[in-house]
């Protein structure tokens, strides 16, 4: 099988010479189609600004992304537009619904963006919503509507165009830990049910614990990567082991078993 | 580092709020123009001739200053309001980190009074600069040619500009930094949530919809059928009919943008989100938008007006005589007033000195029957009604006993006029009518029946009616005007007035260049030397003063306020939208990150700003044909109201004319956007 994104030896460097600061040091690794990857490391690790990078809202200083074998640092115009609407779907911290809009005009958002008929989503809309439970606050506004609805709308967004993969910035960063739970086995869902490809950016260990695969990074560079083995490991055993890298994280690399 | 933090922060104002510092801007120049009204060359010209009006315009200044002042305080408040209000996390955060709040008033202040200085230091000698412009131009345009060109700057007028828009400046900024000082640290900090306010039921935004549009037709309907000017209480009834109409309509208007979200072209590019960022601004802002219609409405009503009145008072006829001299003012003979022209050297100074003889039909005993034209009126009565002929058949019908003009004094002036002369045998004549009592359609209509040389009964003696009709004035004097008069052969002329009528010598200047300018120095000089010479004259330079009073007052006054009223109106929806656009930059940061390109994101919002601007216009575009209508109809003598429908014309294409003109600030506010949502493109660091 070929892998959906390729990322091979990215760098970005903020600043420069005394203030230089690494975000992304030379980082390369896959991500297979229907993959449930995770990545995680302390605050300022480079996590955000990988995530960014492959949603091209900033450009690397060097290396490669390439998105079913297309280098995306090639696009341009339109073609950068389709990618970032139609290949990637961004789930964010802080869910960024347009306040002003309801949730069924959240979530049809990016078909109006990129002038795909209101008619082709309709359908995609109602499973979407039917699966993530979110019917009665579609004609909602955001102000009333809960931290979990609210994410569950903006999951429903980044999915209305099946993109390729869904980049997602620590989902469950602004809620509670059962709006948190509730998300993440929707996410999980849909990665089985659908083999929608995710990639999900957090510190949470609970959150990661539904991933497949996990990287961590450390200093701009992939520090350690941890598998679940399906089906012999249970979630509680994968968030041990994940528990027990962050709990060394802090150590280096020394200290990793 | 307190001077160094007020110099930076005072010019990141300005850079961010370009629009408010170019409001700014015109204020010291309106204030500057309105007080140096008396120092433009128009104004020096006319107090030489018209002394009492140009006095009494002069009066009505200091009203005018306070006015401007009143109404500029109003758009520096709202404008600064807006500008604090985006700071107050800034301001939260200098307390937090322990400024006393006496000097976060002093660094405020300094700030405010830095960009105060610069906006006079710019305005003022740009103000000096337009003033002397338009002194020029206006000279130029009303023919006044160069009466002697004098500067037009005004020490006084620079100080009460600086005076009064300091004042306001202060008291604006007195209040606001009152409201911000009482907020705790807290209340400052928290950034205020976007787009809440109470909403109601849907259907009480229909009621007021329909309301508005209901109320605001009633006044139409009063304006067109001339109840508005009835007495004061329908008056009162339409004005409060307006107002109100437009001001339910703005709150209603959320419904029917509502109603644009559900329906429309839903596979528009960001059309749900444009049309609800318009609902939002529409909702927290209608009285506001409201306010700013009703300003535009002043400002397209008192420009679309005001100049149509100029324009009809400003239609001169062609300048034939210079002067002319009436012997009976003092009991001389056109011999004897030539005389005394000789005696000191003035005859010479003429190029033509002729006769013009106007008198009676002395033969007449039945001055209800000495004339007679009953052919011509029955071809009148035959031709296709139509208003000019209606006006036409009032008119004549009083033509009953008519003055009478001599051939041989009209012919010279004709040929003064450098016109053809006119040939009129025994037993013709030709008619004479002052252009005030005609127009070109109604010229048009008898010159095309006088082709048929129609019959005339003339002291029961019968004539033909020839030629066309003529409307080269007699005499210099405006004032005097001839509604229908004959022109005969002098020997029937002679009959008829059986030699007892009034003549009035008529000159036209050798040298109407003069050496200190144009014609009116000309004339004013000769003017001098006449009343030196003690012979009473009548000049073109009155009755120019005359006309020229009219004019400047009314298109002065009236674009005046137009300019005011418009600079208000745009600079606050400019300034509400570019900075509720910063208020809401988070939803533009999150369509960057689904995908949405500068180009698309532009698009989005040229469309909501063609809405947010375009909602008030065409509601004040509406209004305003009523309204010139009605300011016409109402201020317009009777005689001039048959010139109304050419005076509306005027004043629709002056509409227009505002219309390219919100235009242009509504492209400003466009590169303005599209220049802010750039910033936005680049990401910020959340790390």
């Amino acid at each position: 099988m070929e892998p959906i994104l390729e990322i091979e030896s990215l760098k970005k460097y903020y600043g420069k010479s005394k203030n230089l600061t690494k975000a992304l040091d030379g980082i390369t690794f896959q991500v297979m189609p229907g993959e449930f990857l995770g990545i995680m490391g302390s605050s300022g690790s480079g996590k955000t600004t990988l995530l960014n990078c492959i949603a091209t809202v900033v450009w690397p200083d060097a290396g490669s992304i390439a998105m079913n074998g297309k280098q995306i640092q090639k696009l341009a115009g339109a073609a950068l537009a389709d990618y970032r609407g139609k290949e990637i779907g961004y789930l964010f911290q802080n869910f960024e619904l347009l306040d002003n809009l309801t949730g069924y005009e959240n979530i049809m958002l990016p078909l109006s963006l990129h002038g795909v008929p209101e008619q082709e989503g309709r359908q995609r809309l109602e499973q979407l919503a039917a699966y993530l439970e979110i019917i009665d606050v579609l004609h909602k506004f955001p102000a009333q509507m809960s931290g979990g609805q609210k994410q569950r709308i903006a999951a429903a967004r980044s999915l209305i165009l099946r993109p390729g993969v869904i980049l997602a910035d620590e989902p469950t960063g602004a809620l509670d830990s059962k709006n948190a739970k509730t998300l993440m086995e929707k996410l999980l869902g849909l990665n089985q049910e659908e083999q929608a490809t995710i990639l999900m950016v957090t510190h949470d260990c609970n959150a990661a614990s539904y991933c497949r695969r996990i990287l961590f990074i450390q200093d701009g560079v992939i520090f350690h990567e941890l598998r679940r083995n399906i089906p012999d490991e249970s979630g509680q055993e994968f968030y041990a082991r994940i528990l027990q890298v962050m709990a060394q994280l802090g150590g280096g690399s020394a200290n990793v078993l | 580092m307190f001077f160094k933090l007020v110099f930076r922060n005072s010019k990141r104002n300005r850079k961010e709020n370009g629009l408010f510092f170019g409001a700014l801007l015109v204020s010291v120049i309106a204030f500057y123009i309105v007080l140096s009204l008396s120092r433009q060359d128009v104004m020096i010209f006319l107090a030489r001739m018209e002394s009492d009006a140009v006095d009494r315009l002069m009066d009505i200044i200091p009203v005018f200053y306070g006015l401007t002042l009143f109404l500029l305080f109003f758009l520096i408040y709202y404008a600064s309001r807006f500008q604090l209000e985006r700071r107050r996390h800034e301001f939260g955060v200098y307390l937090m980190f322990g400024m006393r709040r006496v000097k976060l008033f002093a660094m405020l202040l300094a700030e405010d009074f830095r960009n105060s200085m610069i906006s006079l230091a710019i305005g003022l000698p740009a103000a000096v600069l337009l003033s002397e412009l338009i002194s020029l131009i206006t000279a130029r345009l009303v023919g006044i040619g160069i009466v002697g060109h004098q500067v037009s700057f005004s020490p006084q007028a620079a100080i009460w500009t600086a005076a009064g828009f300091l004042l306001i400046k202060f008291v604006a900024f007195l209040i606001l930094s009152g409201r911000i000082s009482r907020q705790t640290i807290g209340a400052l900090m928290a950034w205020p949530p976007a787009g809440v306010k109470r909403q109601m039921p849907p259907f009480v935004y229909a009621v007021a919809a329909v309301a508005g549009i209901l109320s605001l037709a009633a006044a139409y309907v009063m304006i067109v059928f001339g109840d508005a000017w009835y007495d004061i209480m329908r008056m009162g009834i339409t004005l409060l009919l307006g107002t109100a109409g437009t001001w339910t309509l703005f709150f209603g208007m959320r419904f029917l943008i509502g109603l644009a979200v559900r329906s429309g072209k839903h596979d528009r590019r960001l059309h749900v989100f444009h049309f609800r960022q318009i609902q939002e601004t529409v909702i927290q802002r209608s009285g506001t938008l409201a306010v700013c219609s009703l300003l535009m409405l002043s400002a397209l009503t008192c420009f679309g007006a005001g100049v149509a009145i100029s324009r009809f008072y400003g239609e001169s006829e062609p300048h034939v005589l210079d002067y002319t001299f009436d012997g009976s003012l003092n009991g001389d003979t056109p011999a004897q007033i030539r005389q005394k022209l000789a005696a000191h050297q003035l005859e010479t100074e003429f190029l033509e000195l002729f006769e013009m003889r106007v008198g009676y039909i002395r033969t007449a005993k039945d001055f209800d029957h000495a004339f007679a034209m009953e052919p011509l009126m029955t071809a009148l009565r035959q031709r296709k009604p139509s208003r000019e002929r209606d006006v036409l058949l009032n008119n004549l019908s009083y033509a009953m006993y008519p003055h009478i003009i001599s051939l041989s004094g009209y012919n010279r002036l004709l040929a003064a006029a450098e016109l053809p002369a006119l040939a009129l045998g025994e037993e013709e004549a030709a008619i004479y009518m002052d252009r005030e009592f005609t127009d070109a359609k109604r010229l048009e209509l008898l010159n095309d029946i006088l082709k048929t040389s129609p019959k005339a009964s003339l002291d029961g003696a019968e004539i033909t009616l020839t030629g066309s009709v003529q409307t080269t004035k007699l005499v210099t004097d405006r004032s005097i005007t001839l509604s229908f008069a004959l022109i005969l052969a002098d020997e029937m002329f002679e009959y008829y007035t059986q030699g007892d009528y009034d003549v009035y010598l008529d000159g036209i200047l050798a040298e109407r260049e003069s050496e200190n300018g144009g014609l009116m120095a000309a004339i004013s000089e000769m003017n001098q030397k006449l009343n030196e010479a003690g012979v009473p004259y009548e000049s073109y330079l009155q009755n120019m003063g005359r006309q020229l009073f009219y004019m400047v007052a009314s298109s002065y006054i009236t674009m005046y306020l137009a300019i005011i009223f418009l600079m208000i109106a745009n600079t606050v929806i400019g300034v509400q939208f570019l900075m509720n656009q910063q208020q809401t930059s988070r939803r533009y940061r999150t369509l960057i990150r689904l995908g949405a390109s500068h180009d698309v994101l532009c698009g989005s919002s040229r469309r909501q700003i063609n809405w947010y601007f375009g909602l008030p216009i065409v509601v004040a575009v509406c209004s305003s044909i009523f309204g010139v209508h009605a300011l016409l109809t109402g201020i317009l003598s009777s005689r001039s109201r048959g010139s109304l429908p050419e005076m509306m014309i005027v004043s629709f294409a002056m509409i227009l004319a505002m219309c390219v003109v919100e235009y242009f600030y509504i492209a400003a506010v466009k590169r303005a956007s599209d220049r802010y949502l750039l910033t936005l493109m680049v990401p910020e660091r959340e790390e």
